[in-house]
C-alpha cells in the first residue's frame, strides 16, 4: 500500500479583484477584471514517510485543472516521480444570489465558464432567488449581499512514489473520509477548520509509515473523543477493544432490554431504454443489524429453508459464492456476491452454511448479496414530453404499480426532469401531488402509497420563454424513488435468530423486510437521444420525446 | 505559502506561550497550542516558537502531548541542535510507567519503528537480532503486529529482496488470514505470491482456504470501478474478447464521469463479437449525440474501431450521424472516414458517397484535413469533389491552419491527375496564392516543389504522387500487440495498468532522469564509501521489475546528424539477414515501423539499387537502437545491421524480434 502522505485539500480558490490591487472579497463589481487564481491550501496534510517533500502537493491543483482542461482527468495523475491518487464525491456545485447582488446570473454564469476553466454545462435560473450552476472540477461558494465565499467539498489526496495498489490506495481513501463523516457529520471545509485537531489524532491513528493501522470508527470513537482524553498515569489509556481479540465489539457492554432488529432491504437498480426494454436490472439486497445486547452474545441466523447455499461446484476459483432461493414454485433465483461482515465465521458457513457470529455493538450490515436475473420494474413509467419551442413543454407520465396487489409501495416518488428555462408550470395528477423543483430542473410526483396493479396519471405545463438560451441540455433520466413494507423480491426470509449469552438472558429478535429502489435513477430516458438521433436538432431539448 | 505578518503572529504566540497565567489554565494554554498548529497547517512557519513548545510537552494532557509531538516532528529538522534539547523531555514520556507496556498497541507503533529506523539510518548494517525478533513476532496475538512485522520485515530487508516465506511462515499466515482487517489481508495475501507451494495437493489446499477472501466488502467507488475497468482493459489486450458476454455491464449510465465512461466505451469495443455487435453499436450510437463532446468523439472513434471488422453496419451508421450536421459530429466522422478507407479499401464506395455536403459543418484544422485528403486520394468517385476544394481555394486567404493548406495543395495535386480539366484552373489560382502570397515558409516551398515538379512532366508527377490508396496490412501489424497474462501477471493491481502501459513507461522514464539528476552532486563527496553507484542502479533495476520487456518510447526523435554521429562511434551490435522478395515500398515501410515506434532517419526512394533505410529507436531505460536495411539487388534478402549504445543483450533479442515483426510482414505482402 505504502502511501507517503495524505492531504485533504480545499480545492478552491479565492476571487482576486483587478490586477494588483491584492484580495479584496467585500464588494464585487462587475466591471472590474477579475481572475481566479487556484493555490490549494492544504486543509490538513500528515506526512507519513517523509520521502515525498510536503510541498510536492502545490503541483496537483494545476495538474487538475490541466486534465481538466484536456478532458483527460481521471483519479490517478503524476508529477516527476510522485503519483497523486485522489478522490472527490461531488463535482456539482452552486452559485446562490440573495437580495442585491452585481451582476445578475446571466453574469455570473458567463463569470464561471471564465474562471473555472473546463466547467461545462453553466446554467442559470431566476426566480426570488437566483442560482447558477456550474458542473465542473473546481469549487463554486455563495454570493451573499455582495461578498462572494467559497464553500467546496474537500478533495482527498494521497501522495506515494511507490508502484502503489491503486484500488486499496482508493479503498483507504474512502475509509478515511467515512471515518470523518461519522466524527462530523458532513465533511466539509469548515468541518475540517473546527475539528483540525481531532482530524491530526484520526489521521495518526488511521496509518503509521504509510501502512493503514486501526480504520474501524466504532473503536475509534471510544479513545479519541470530542473532549479529548487526559492522561492519568497507573491507568490504561487504550481501551481493551484495540487490542482484543474480536475486534469489533467491546467487554462490558450492559442493556437493561435484550433486543435485535433484523432488517432485510432489497434494492431495485434498473436502466430502461426509450423503447421500453429493460437493460439492466439487478437487485442489491442487505440485511442490517441493530444490535442491542449485554455481554458478548453468541448469534445464530437462519434463513428460509428454500434458501439453498449452494457454492457452485467447489472448483478451484469460484469467483461467485451463490446462494439459492427457490421460490414458491419451485422457480429458485440465484444469489451472487454474498459478502459478509468481518464477524461472521466464513469457516462454520463454509463447513454447515450457518451464519454465526458475535455482533458488533449497534448498527452494522450482516451480508449483502446480489440478484442479476431480469426481474420486472415494480413501478413502469411511461412518459410523453412535448416541447412547442418558445412557448410550453407538455409532459404527460403513466406510473403502473407492477407487483403483488396485496403489498403497497410508499413514499413514491418520480422526479421528471424539465428544461432549466421552464417557467409557470401547471399540474394534474390523478393521485398524490406534484412539485416544481426549479433548483434540481425537476418535477416530484410524490405519492403516499400505491397499492400493486393499480395506474396514475400526471400532466404537467410548463411555458417557456420567447429567447431560448442557446447551449445544449443533457437529459437526464426520470427517477423513481419508493419502499415496500413486507416485501423482498428474492423470497428470502429470517427463519430465526438465535442469541446465547452466558449470562443466559432472554433476548428478542425483531424482523423487517422492505423493498426500495436503487441509488440510482430507475429510468434512464437518456437513450431516447440515441434511438432517434434526429432530437438533436434542436438544442438542448427534443420537440418531442416518446418512450 | 507565505502568511502575512507571520513574524508578529510568532511573537504574539511566543509570548502567550510564555505567560504563567496561560501556562497554568489548563484549557487557555492548549488553545494557544491549537493556534501555533493551526497557523503551521496554513503553512507559515511556526519553528520560532520550538522551545517553548517543547516544554508545552510536559502534560497529562495528552490531546495537547499529541499536538506537541506533530509540531516537533515538523520542525525538528530545521532545529537539529533545539531539538536534541527535546530528547530529554522525549526520553522522560518513554520512561512513564505505564502498565500498557506489553500492549499489542504498543507492540504495533514499536514493530514499524523498527522500519522508520532503519529507513532514517539509511543503507546502515541490518540487526540480526532485530529481524529474528521481527520473524517471531509474526507469531504474535494481535493481528496488526503480524501485519506490520511483515511490513517492518520487508522495509529493512530491501536491499537482501524482502521477507522471505517459507513453509511454516506461509502456512502460519493462512491461517490467520480470517483474523485480520482487509488491509491486512490485501497485504499478506501480497507476500503470500512469494510462496512456492511444493506439491499440487498443497497448492490446491492454499486456494481452497483462500476461497472464502473473493468476497470482499469494501463499498464501491467510482475511482475503483475505475481501477477496475483499466485492468480489464488490460485484460482484454492478452485475452481478447474475454468478457464479450458480459457486455451490457460496460454500458455507460448517466451520473458516471468521464474518464469512467471513456475507459467504458474502449472495454466495449473490444468486446464486440458477431453476436452483440447490433446492441454494441446501438448503444455507441446513442453516445455519439451526447452533450459532452470529447465523449461523443470517443465513440465515434470506437465505432470507427469496430468498422475495421463490421464495416458495413459501422459506416451506415457514420453516415446517418453526417445527417445531424453538427460541427463535432462531422469532423470526427470524416477523420474516422480517412483511417478507415486506409484499412478497408472495400468500404471506399460507401464513405465517397457519404462525402457530399460534409464540408459546410467543418470547421476545425483535423477535419478539414481528412476531408481534403479524401477528396484528392478518391477524388475521381466524388463527383463534385473538384468544386468542394475550389471553394477551399477561394477561401485560402482566411485559412488559419498551415497544415490545411498543405493538405489542400497535395490533394488538388492529386485529383488534377485523375482529372484534369476540371482542377488546372483551380490548381494554378492555388499554386499562384501559395508561391506568390503565402506567409508560412513550409506552404510556400510545398507549393515551389509542386510546381518544379509540374514543370518536370506529368509523368513524373504521377510516379512521384501516386501511391497505393489503402494499406490493410497495417491492421496485422496493430494486432500482434498480444501479450499472454503470464507476462504483466505482476503488475496486477499496481499503477501500471490504471495508467496504462505506455504512459507509465513514459512516466517511469522521466522519473529515472529526473531520479538521476539532482543526485549526481550529492554523490561526489560520498564516493568514496563505495557502494552508492551500485546501489543507485539497484533502485534503477527495481523500478524496471520485468527488465527483458522491451518497451519503445513513442514520439522519440533523433535528428539526422546526432543519428550520424552516434552510428559512426558505436559497433555493430547485431547483424542479420531476413528473407525479401520484390520491390520496396519506403511509405509502407516508414509507416509500419513508426507503429512500432521506430523512427525513419533516412531511406532510398523506391527502386534505388542497392535500397537502404536508416532507422532509429530508443527504449524506456533511455537505451538507443540503430538499425541500417540494406537490400541489394542480386539477392532476396534483406540485410539488417543493429548498434546499440549500452550493452543489453535481452532487449536487444527483444528489438531484433520486432524489426523481424515488421520487415516479415511488409516482405510477405509485397511478394
Amino acid at each position: 500500500m505504502s502511501a507517503s502522505a495524505v492531504f485533504i485539500l480545499d480545492v478552491k480558490g479565492k476571487v482576486r479583484l483587478g490586477a494588483g490591487s491584492g484580495e479584496r472579497t467585500e464588494s464585487l463589481d462587475p466591471s472590474s477584471d477579475q481572475t481566479f487564481s487556484a493555490h490549494p491550501q492544504p486543509l490538513i496534510s500528515r506526512n507519513y514517510k517523509g520521502d515525498v517533500a510536503m510541498s510536492e502537493i502545490e503541483h496537483f491543483m494545476p495538474l487538475l485543472m490541466q486534465r481538466e482542461e484536456e478532458g483527460a482527468l481521471a483519479p490517478l495523475m503524476s508529477h516527476g516521480r510522485v503519483h497523486f491518487l485522489w478522490i472527490k464525491y461531488s463535482n456539482l456545485y452552486c452559485i446562490r444570489g440573495h437580495g442585491r447582488i452585481p451582476g445578475g446570473p446571466e453574469w455570473w454564469a458567463a463569470q464561471a465558464q471564465r474562471w473555472w476553466a473546463g466547467t461545462r454545462g453553466a446554467q442559470y435560473s431566476s426566480g426570488s432567488g437566483w442560482r447558477v450552476r456550474v458542473q465542473g472540477l473546481c469549487s463554486i461558494g455563495t454570493l451573499q449581499n455582495g461578498t462572494f465565499s467559497l464553500t467546496s467539498l474537500p478533495a482527498v489526496v494521497a501522495t506515494t512514489l511507490k508502484n502503489a495498489n491503486a484500488s486499496l490506495v482508493y479503498s483507504f481513501l474512502y475509509k478515511t473520509v467515512e471515518v470523518f463523516s461519522e466524527y462530523f457529520k458532513e465533511l466539509e471545509e469548515e468541518s475540517i477548520r473546527d475539528n483540525f485537531v481531532i482530524v491530526y489524532e484520526l489521521l495518526d491513528e488511521l496509518m503509521d509509515f504509510g501502512f493503514p493501522q486501526t480504520t474501524d470508527s466504532k473503536i475509534l470513537q471510544e479513545y479519541i473523543t470530542q473532549q479529548g482524553n487526559k492522561l492519568e498515569t497507573g491507568k490504561s489509556r487504550v481501551p481493551p477493544t484495540v487490542t482484543n481479540a474480536v475486534s469489533w465489539r467491546s467487554e462490558g457492554i450492559k442493556y437493561k432490554k435484550n433486543e435485535v432488529f433484523i432488517d432485510v432491504i432489497e434494492s431495485v437498480n434498473l436502466l430502461v431504454n426509450a423503447n421500453g426494454s429493460v437493460l439492466l436490472s439487478e437487485i442489491v439486497g442487505t440485511i442490517k443489524l441493530k444490535v442491542f445486547l449485554s455481554g458478548m452474545p453468541e448469534l445464530r441466523l437462519g434463513l428460509n429453508d428454500r434458501v439453498l447455499f449452494e457454492l457452485t461446484g467447489r472448483s478451484r476459483i469460484t469467483l461467485l459464492t451463490r446462494l439459492r432461493v427457490s421460490g414458491s414454485k419451485n422457480k429458485s433465483v440465484e444469489l451472487e456476491d454474498v459478502k459478509f461482515h468481518q464477524c461472521v465465521r466464513l469457516s462454520r458457513f463454509d463447513n454447515d452454511r450457518t451464519i454465526s457470529f458475535i455482533p458488533p455493538d449497534g448498527d452494522f450490515e450482516l451480508m449483502s448479496y446480489r440478484l442479476s436475473t431480469q426481474v420486472k420494474p415494480l413501478i413502469w413509467i411511461e412518459s410523453v414530453i412535448e416541447k412547442f419551442s418558445h412557448s410550453r413543454v407538455e409532459i404527460m407520465v403513466k406510473a403502473k404499480g407492477q407487483f403483488k396487489k396485496q403489498s403497497v409501495a410508499n413514499s413514491v416518488e418520480i422526479s421528471v426532469p424539465v428544461p432549466s428555462d421552464a417557467d409557470s408550470p401547471r399540474f394534474k395528477t390523478s393521485v398524490g401531488s406534484a412539485k416544481y423543483m426549479p433548483e434540481k430542473n425537476v418535477v416530484i410526483w410524490s405519492i403516499k402509497s400505491f397499492p400493486g396493479g393499480k395506474e396514475y396519471l400526471m400532466r404537467a405545463h410548463f411555458g417557456l420563454p420567447s429567447v431560448e438560451k442557446e447551449e445544449v441540455e443533457g437529459r437526464p433520466p426520470i427517477g423513481v424513488k419508493f419502499e415496500i413494507p413486507y416485501f423482498t423480491v428474492s423470497g428470502i426470509q429470517v427463519r430465526y435468530m438465535k442469541i446465547i449469552e452466558k449470562s443466559g438472558y432472554q433476548a428478542l429478535p425483531w424482523v423487517r423486510y422492505i423493498t426500495q429502489s436503487g441509488g440510482s435513477p430507475t429510468w434512464h430516458l437518456q437513450r431516447e437521444l440515441s434511438s432517434t438521433p434526429l432530437y438533436l436538432l434542436c438544442p438542448g431539448w427534443p420537440h418531442l420525446s416518446r418512450m | 505559502m507565505p502568511y502575512l505578518g507571520s513574524e508578529d503572529v510568532v511573537k504574539e504566540l511566543k509570548k502567550a506561550l510564555c505567560n504563567p497565567h496561560i501556562q497554568a489554565d489548563r484549557l487557555r494554554y492548549r488553545n494557544v497550542i491549537q493556534r501555533v498548529i493551526r497557523h503551521m497547517t496554513q503553512g507559515s512557519d511556526m519553528s520560532g516558537v520550538f522551545m517553548e513548545m517543547v516544554k508545552a510537552s510536559a502534560t497529562i494532557d495528552i490531546v495537547q502531548k499529541k499536538l506537541v509531538y506533530l509540531y516537533m516532528c515538523t520542525y525538528a529538522p530545521l532545529k537539529p541542535d533545539l531539538a536534541l534539547l527535546a530528547i530529554n523531555t522525549l526520553c522522560k514520556d518513554c520512561s512513564d510507567p505505564n502498565p500498557m507496556d506489553k500492549a499489542s498497541y504498543v507492540r504495533r507503533v514499536a514493530v514499524l519503528g523498527c522500519a522508520k529506523m532503519h529507513t532514517l539510518h539509511g543503507d546502515s548494517e541490518v540487526d540480526g537480532a532485530l529481524v529474528n525478533e521481527l520473524y517471531s513476532l509474526l507469531r504474535d496475538q494481535d493481528p496488526i503486529v503480524v501485519v506490520n512485522c511483515l511490513r517492518s520485515l520487508e522495509e529493512i530487508l530491501k536491499q537482501e529482496g524482502g521477507v522471505v516465506i517459507n513453509k511454516p511462515i506461509a502456512h502460519h499466515l493462512l491461517n490467520r488470514m480470517s483474523t485480520l482487517d482487509q488491509w491486512g489481508q490485501a497485504e499478506v495475501l501480497n507476500f503470500l505470491l512469494r510462496y512456492q507451494p511444493r506439491s499440487e495437493e498443497e497448492l490446491f489446499d492454499i486456494l481452497n482456504l483462500l476461497d472464502g477472501f473473493l468476497k470482499s466488502s469494501s463499498p464501491e467507488s467510482r475511482e475503483l470501478c475505475f481501477a477496475a475497468l483499466c485492468h480489464v482493459r488490460q485484460v482484454l489486450h492478452s485475452l481478447p474478447g474475454h468478457f464479450s458476454s458480459h457486455y451490457k455491464k460496460f454500458f455507460c449510465s448517466y451520473s458516471e464521469p468521464h474518464y469512467i465512461r471513456l475507459q467504458k466505451v474502449e472495454v466495449l469495443c473490444e468486446l464486440v463479437n458477431d453476436e452483440n455487435v447490433q446492441q454494441v453499436l446501438e448503444e455507441l450510437r446513442g453516445y455519439c449525440t451526447d452533450v459532452s463532446a470529447d465523449f461523443a468523439q470517443a465513440a465515434i472513434f470506437a465505432i470507427g474501431g469496430i468498422a475495421r471488422t463490421y464495416t458495413d453496419q459501422c459506416v451506415q451508421i457514420l453516415t446517418e450521424l453526417l445527417g445531424l450536421r453538427q460541427e463535432h459530429i462531422t469532423t470526427v466522422v470524416v477523420q474516422t472516414f480517412r483511417d478507415l478507407v486506409w484499412l478497408c479499401p472495400q468500404c471506399t464506395e460507401a464513405v465517397c458517397q457519404a462525402l457530399p455536403g460534409c464540408e459546410e459543418s467543418i470547421q476545425d484544422s483535423e477535419g478539414k484535413q481528412a476531408l481534403i485528403w479524401l477528396l484528392g486520394v478518391h477524388g475521381e468517385r466524388i463527383p463534385n469533389a473538384p468544386y468542394v476544394l475550389e471553394d477551399f481555394v477561394e477561401n485560402v486567404k482566411s485559412e488559419t491552419f498551415p497544415a490545411v493548406k498543405m493538405e489542400l495543395l497535395t490533394a488538388l495535386l492529386r485529383l488534377f491527375l485523375s482529372r484534369p480539366a476540371e482542377c488546372q484552373d483551380t490548381l494554378g489560382r492555388l499554386l499562384y496564392y501559395c508561391i506568390e502570397e503565402e506567409k508560412d515558409m513550409a506552404v510556400r516551398d510545398r507549393g515551389l516543389f509542386y510546381y518544379r515538379l509540374l514543370l518536370a512532366g506529368i509523368d513524373e508527377v504521377k510516379r512521384i504522387l501516386c501511391c497505393p490508396k489503402s494499406d490493410p496490412s497495417l491492421r496485422l501489424l496493430e494486432d500482434q500487440a498480444e501479450r499472454p497474462v503470464n507476462s504483466w501477471a505482476s503488475d496486477f493491481n499496481t499503477l501500471v495498468p490504471v495508467y496504462g502501459k505506455a504512459l507509465w513507461a513514459t512516466i517511469s522514464k522521466c522519473q529515472g532522469v529526473e531520479r538521476r539528476g539532482p543526485e549526481l552532486p550529492n554523490t561526489a563527496p560520498f564516493a568514496t564509501s563505495g557502494p552508492l553507484i551500485p546501489e543507485e542502479n539497484k533502485e534503477r533495476v527495481q523500478e524496471l521489475p520485468d527488465s527483458r520487456a522491451l518497451m519503445l518510447v513513442p514520439n522519440h526523435q533523433l535528428t539526422a546528424a546526432c543519428f550520424e554521429k552516434t552510428w559512426v562511434s558505436l559497433k555493430v551490435a547485431h547483424q542479420q539477414v531476413f528473407p525479401w522478395q520484390g520491390a520496396v515500398h519506403p511509405d509502407t515501410l516508414q509507416m509500419a515501423l513508426q507503429v512500432v515506434n521506430i523512427q525513419t532517419i533516412a531511406m532510398n526512394r523506391a527502386g534505388a539499387q542497392p535500397w537502404k533505410a536508416y532507422l532509429s529507436a530508443q527504449d524506456d531505460t533511455g537505451c538507443l537502437f540503430l538499425t541500417e536495411l540494406l537490400l541489394e539487388p542480386e539477392n532476396l534478402q534483406m540485410q539488417i545491421s543493429v548498434k546499440q549504445n549500452k550493452a543489453r543483450t535481452e532487449t536487444l533479442n527483444s528489438f531484433i524480434s520486432v524489426l523481424e515483426t515488421v520487415i516479415g510482414t511488409i516482405g510477405d505482402i509485397k511478394s
